[in-house]
């Protein structure tokens, strides 16, 4: 009985959801016209505020003007003065464009994500002529052109919003930037006209070489069109963090060009076109988890299947760098401003940052674990199994490091045991010495389950010496390329221009350098020998030693002393562990490009668990991108331009975290569920005809699932 | 190749989890009297234990789902099988254990007690706009100005902040027992060498009753200097401060 109920629901699941979607937002604007209704007008604490209210208006002299809002008032308040804030339906109005811009936001990052590796993969399909890839690719932008009408109209709904409930910040924001609104607008048509001929030709441009390079310089343009678009929006909201280019005390823009290019703006557009990628990876992994569950036959779990490890492995191969981008946007904010830096990393939202840190690790921990799950469907894989368990230990260790806080919350009596304001705990392992050693350490290990994935199906090798002259190019070009990273920053580090007593502190660094240098050199010497593995072991070895254990030590030292030096050392953290990356990688390729397979690939063959450690993949980056949202937007505190243009409008406060939980949790509610209502739409014409394709087809897929 | 099997994986993840607990709890404490020289035991605080031990478990879950056979091997040792009289003892032991340790867990949790709250605590309060934009004047003096006005400013140091601060600023001052939040041991990289100058002069100048509503009162015992040091004091103090302990303040940092 229960059993036929729950058929018939799934059978009704889209009309539930949509009910479910309904009763919920109803329940949100009841709930918060009742919260908005009883709460009492909070001023924020330490600034003087006017009292607006809705219905009021506000005289230049602060004084509330009684009546206004009503028909008579109408003349009043024009005599009283322009508007500066109105509310949503008697809905707090932070709220409401809180909540918009997330959402156009999430959209947006997976609108400009996917098309990335979507003209990636497609180019992959083409040269290597796997028409899978390029199956592939077509799928990626079919989501896509779903959700871009979705972005479009939460972007046009988000605009509506600022320009209608805060109308004199945004005045202020269109005298800034009015000559680059009208780009952006016609960049939007660029990108419209792209991203639907990209897709809508896809058929008809595919049956010659001359018309797929067209396809793909289409797919091109798409990407260009729409990074010019997050690049003119970045500035905007970089300007209201680190405004330049116009007289604080009045406004008036002196440079469009320096308000345009402000000091945030390149570190944000480097963080969140990365991150971009990472989202649109992740969120691809969980769709192809959600058709893997659902699929009827073997070969459209081998295709799902193998959707969702190439969504992880776009996800976990944009995620590595994002520690680095993120920690130069972090040093950026801190030098902008040192109080925005403070009350970042030691105030009000470090405990955000701590909620981070257990997201990220979270994103390590499923992604490797995704990693090691797909050994299993890999013939050879078992040589390889026992490595886990050290690769978990370390990834475990590491992720506790990762979220230690500096400050621990601590009863009085335990203070007064450990005698001290820092448990020996929080002292080695809550300050970003500690934080940038582990996150280094984790990335090395998540590359390291990589390269074990990768070999599994691997066996014996043909010796380097025998595979000609494409390895031998390949390997002198990484070591080139790396060696050019390397030596050139240990030189530039010799001409940084600091004081002598602080310079001191960068011969460390400059050392450490040429040391990674020469084991680069060594390692392929090593493979030219024959001896690759060896020379990849050395790597592995010499790699964590440095970056990891020797900068962990000295990274206190140069807090205590130089902390101008932690910018180098940082840089230095980098170099070293992404020459060990690349160099790692160009060896294995080679090393095994022609080995022996030992089975194959089961394609299809995974354990359901591993799909949900992609749909939670897919959570937690939509989860970290509400609260990072929530972050770079918080750090302003009662600004709307930070130091220029200053919020005096009764929400100026900085949320709790209770309540930012509450309501970045309601972005997140929000955006799954809209984006699972787009993707549904985007598949509904296929359902028919696959319906048609697997008839007769069907397989027990209890049965086949490995449990 | 066949698949190892692992029939006490259940009972081996368990003993990791033990480990760590004992080791959290009882060797950890001890390791940091010794470590750091202290005359009492350092021991773990109680957020850091739920959270380590959490992730014990979590580790050892992983694990143990990482393939097919190591997840029949894990939960396989909760089936009964002929014979195996180990493996059975173990079982019992399991199934006994199990429900007595929750319920050791809900009596201590649940337990009347009196202890004061744990709080989350903001290490840096936002530094008021007013105080943002000041400078050190005496920082980008000539030499000899700047050794004179650390000079000063150490013996105003020892004079007003070593009661609690101690004559190293290293928070061992002799008033310091006396206080529950001991004061902070300036020397320790990831305290006043983080913050630039101006951030002491207004925790000097203010103290504990300026604290912001977000550090809670408790956060600093510190009295408000305002009223008997005149700002060229404080900012004497701070350079004498900062060279006592041996660090150095964090600069400003010019944007890329």
């Amino acid at each position: 009985m229960n059993k036929k109920i729950f058929l018939h629901l799934r059978k009704r699941s889209s009309v539930v959801v949509l009910l479910f979607f309904f009763l919920l937002s109803s329940f949100v604007s009841v709930s918060l016209r009742a919260n908005a209704a009883e709460a009492p007008v909070q001023p924020t604490a330490g600034v003087e505020l006017p009292q607006f209210e809705a219905g009021k208006a506000q005289s230049p002299e602060g004084k509330v003007t009684e009546g206004a809002g009503t028909g008579t008032a109408a003349v009043e308040e024009e005599e009283a003065g322009p508007v500066q804030y109105r509310t949503f339906f008697g809905i707090d109005s932070r709220l409401i464009v809180w909540i918009v811009s997330e959402l156009h936001l999430m959209f947006a990052a997976f609108v400009l994500g996917v098309p990335i590796f979507a003209v990636i993969v497609e180019i992959v399909g083409f040269k290597g002529g796997d028409i899978r890839y390029d199956k592939m690719a077509k799928e990626f932008t079919k989501l896509l052109s779903a959700a871009f009408a979705t972005t479009a109209s939460l972007g046009g709904l988000l605009g509506f919003c600022l320009f209608g409930l805060y109308p004199e910040f945004m005045s202020h924001m269109t005298n800034v930037f009015a000559p680059t609104m009208y780009v952006y607008a016609l960049m939007f048509f660029g990108e419209a006209f792209t991203l639907y001929g990209y897709y809508y030709s896809w058929e008809i441009l595919k049956n010659s070489a001359a018309k797929k390079w067209f396809h793909i310089f289409l797919g091109i343009l798409l990407n260009l069109f729409g990074t010019g678009l997050m690049f003119i929006t970045n500035s905007w909201a970089t300007f209201m963090m680190s405004p330049a280019g116009v007289v604080p005390a009045t406004g008036k823009v002196l440079s469009l060009y320096h308000a345009f290019y402000n000091p945030l703006w390149m570190p944000v557009n480097i963080h969140r076109l990365i991150a971009n990628v990472c989202f649109g990876g992740f969120i691809v992994g969980a769709y192809a988890a959600v058709k893997f569950l659902g699929s009827k036959s073997q070969e459209e779990k081998a295709h799902y299947d193998w959707m969702g490890y190439v969504g992880n492995f776009i996800g976990v191969g944009a995620l590595i760098p994002l520690p680095f981008a993120g920690y130069w946007l972090g040093r950026e904010i801190y030098s902008t401003s040192p109080v925005m830096g403070n009350i970042m990393m030691g105030g009000a939202f470090s405990w955000t940052f701590i909620i981070q840190a257990v997201l990220i690790g979270f994103l390590f921990i499923g992604a490797n674990y995704y990693l090691w799950l797909g050994m299993s469907r890999i013939k050879g894989s078992e040589r390889y199994t026992g490595y886990i368990k050290f690769l978990t230990m370390i990834v475990f260790m590491c992720f506790a490091v990762w979220l230690t806080p500096h400050n621990l919350p601590l009863s009085g009596e335990e203070r007064a045991m450990i005698g001290e304001q820092y448990h020996p705990f929080s002292k080695y392992f809550g300050v970003m010495a500690a934080k940038n050693a582990v996150v280094n350490l984790i990335i090395l290990t998540t590359f390291f389950s990589f390269l074990i994935y990768r070999r599994s199906n691997k066996g014996d090798m043909v010796p380097f010496s025998e595979q000609g002259k494409v390895g031998k190019i390949g390997i002198m070009a990484g070591v080139v390329f790396c060696l050019l990273m390397l030596v050139s920053y240990a030189v530039s580090l010799n001409f940084v221009e600091l004081e002598a007593n602080m310079k001191v502190f960068v011969k460390p660094l400059i050392r450490c350098l040429y040391i990674q240098a020469f084991t680069i050199c060594l390692a392929a010497f090593l493979t030219f020998k024959n001896k690759g593995k060896l020379g990849q072991a050395l790597l592995f070895i010499v790699t964590p030693c440095i970056a990891v254990l020797y900068f962990w030590y000295y990274g206190f030292e140069v807090m205590q002393k130089a902390n101008l030096v932690l910018r180098y050392l940082s840089v230095t953290q980098v170099s070293i562990v992404m020459s060990c990356l690349i160099m790692n990688a160009v060896i294995d390729i080679f090393m095994f490009r022609k080995a022996k397979l030992v089975g194959g690939i089961e394609w299809g063959k995974m354990p359901v668990r591993s799909q949900y450690a992609l749909l939670l993949l897919c959570v937690v980056i939509v989860i970290l991108m509400g609260l990072m949202g929530f972050i770079r937007s918080g750090l302003r505190m009662d600004w709307h331009i930070y130091g220029v243009l200053q919020d005096t409008s009764q929400w100026a406060y900085t949320p709790s975290l209770a309540y930012m939980g509450r309501v970045v949790g309601l972005i997140v509610a929000l955006f799954l569920g809209l984006v699972t209502f787009v993707f549904w739409l985007a598949n509904l014409g296929d359902k028919k005809e696959k319906a048609k394709g697997y008839e007769g087809n069907e397989i027990d897929t209890h049965s086949e699932e490995s449990h | 190749m066949a698949k190892k099997r692992s029939p006490y994986l259940l009972v081996k993840v368990i003993f990791a989890v033990v480990c760590l607990f004992l080791f959290l709890k009882y060797a950890a404490p001890k390791v940091f009297q010794v470590l750091m020289a202290k005359e009492h035991l350092m021991p773990t605080p109680s957020t850091l234990m739920m959270w380590y031990m959490i992730m014990g478990v979590l580790a050892g879950l992983v694990y143990a789902t990482t393939s097919n056979q190591k997840f029949a091997d894990f939960l396989g040792f909760l089936l009964p099988e002929k014979g195996a009289m180990v493996k059975s003892f173990i079982r019992k032991m399991l199934f006994f254990a199990f429900p007595v340790i929750i319920g050791w867990f809900v009596y201590t949790w649940s337990i009347p007690g009196a202890a004061s709250p744990v709080e989350l605590r903001i290490q840096h309060p936002t530094l008021p706009q007013e105080f943002e934009k000041m400078e050190n004047p005496f920082r980008n003096t000539d030499a000899e100005t700047q050794r004179k006005c650390i000079e000063e400013g150490k013996i105003l140091f020892q004079t007003n902040c070593r009661p609690c601060h101690g004559s190293k600023a290293d928070g061992n001052g002799p008033f310091a027992n006396s206080f529950r939040l001991r004061p902070i041991n300036f020397q320790d990289p990831g305290t006043i060498a983080t913050v630039v100058d101006n951030y002491l002069f207004w925790r000097i100048k203010e103290g504990g009753p300026g604290l912001p509503s977000e550090a809670t009162p408790w956060d600093s015992a510190m009295p408000a200097w305002k009223d008997d040091l005149k700002d060229d004091e404080v900012w004497k103090i701070i350079m004498g401060e900062y060279d006592t302990a041996g660090v150095m303040p964090r600069q400003r940092e010019k944007t890329e």
